[in-house]
């Protein structure tokens, strides 16, 4: 288990990948894609960071820029992957059978389960913005899953929202984890309350900043905290945008 | 060895070592304790490197692992 801690935007890992060269057969995009991704836990060749946060394993703040930019078909097992596109499109092909596309407020939960692939690219000449969070599941070698869903930043406005997890309205997974959103468009004060004292919460702020109990947040920053009976999060008049991840230890 | 077998998580792409069923279709014979397998051996189907597997204690899902196929020379 990690101690608290507080990531800031800069602090977290980063890695650039083009669709040339050694990694040509993995990211797609020809000529000149160019996939970039902050890591906020260790995950490919960054190795010097957190080792993830409960459940979580992988948090990428990723960008595919370029026509056709993205990953090529990859297998993957076990894990629960999540993807939330913040800006652009994302077009999502994979073997539980859907081919998607994805805009802002778009996301999906893929199970892998017992052997799945996919493939993301962003067919678009605009830059895709998307969040990765990868989760280890309660259970190995399910029947791999898919579910997909929007949130609507307007309707959906100055409310706590799940997106994933046990919750009404969410996208159910296999595993005791829960993603929540907020997208304020003014001050507001809200109270977090983790389902058991035991659960930690990640805290990622996508836009804006926010006062997060004891620490300042900025656009891109995060915090991850144990223990806490209750977290109070406090948003200023310009508004913010974060992301709440509640996870088992 | 009476220690249990124990299960590996490739961080990279969720691929499973069960040191029970080793890795038949990859050279690893039932039974292959994980410190047995070569520190240069890499995820079959990802290529991440051995030291960044995971060691999980995480159930099976109903019905898993599946019986594998039998195959050509065995019963």
């Amino acid at each position: 288990m990690n101690p608290g801690f507080v990531l800031r935007a800069h602090a977290r890992g980063f890695n650039r990948f083009l669709s040339t060269g050694d990694s040509s057969s993995y990211i797609g995009g020809h000529p000149d894609a160019t996939l970039t991704r902050h890591s906020s836990f260790n995950f490919g060749p960054y190795q010097s960071g957190l080792r993830g946060f409960g459940r979580l394993r992988v948090f990428g703040d990723e960008t595919f820029s370029g026509a056709g930019c993205g990953y090529n078909i990859h297998p993957h097992h076990n894990f629960i992957i999540c993807a939330f596109v913040l800006k652009g499109q994302l077009t999502h092909v994979n073997t539980v059978g859907n081919i998607d596309q994805l805009g802002a407020g778009d996301y999906y939960a893929f199970s892998a389960g017992s052997g799945g692939k996919h493939c993301e690219l962003n067919l678009r000449h605009e830059d895709a913005n998307i969040l990765y969070v990868w989760m280890l599941p309660d259970q190995l070698l399910l029947p791999p899953s898919y579910g997909r869903s929007h949130f609507d930043a307007v309707a959906d406005r100055n409310r706590l929202v799940a997106l994933v997890g046990n919750a009404d309205g969410a996208v159910r997974i296999s595993q005791d984890v829960k993603i929540s959103r907020l997208s304020a468009d003014r001050a507001l004060e809200l109270d977090y309350q983790p389902r058991a004292a035991e659960h930690g919460i990640y805290v990622f702020v996508v836009d804006g900043q926010a006062q997060v109990n004891d620490a300042a947040l900025g656009a891109r920053d995060s915090a991850g905290i144990w223990g806490a009976a209750t977290l109070r999060i406090r948003t200023d008049a310009e508004g913010c945008d974060l992301l709440i991840l509640e996870t088992v230890p | 060895m009476d220690e249990a077998f124990k299960r590996w998580l490739c961080l990279g792409c969720g691929f499973l070592y069960d040191e029970a069923l080793g890795a038949p279709e990859h050279g690893l014979a039932p039974g292959t304790r994980w410190a047995d397998i070569p520190e240069d051996w890499r995820c079959p189907d990802c290529g991440t490197p051995k030291h960044l597997f995971e060691m999980v204690e995480i159930p099976y899902a109903v019905g898993q692992p599946a019986a594998r196929p039998a195959r050509e020379g065995s019963l």
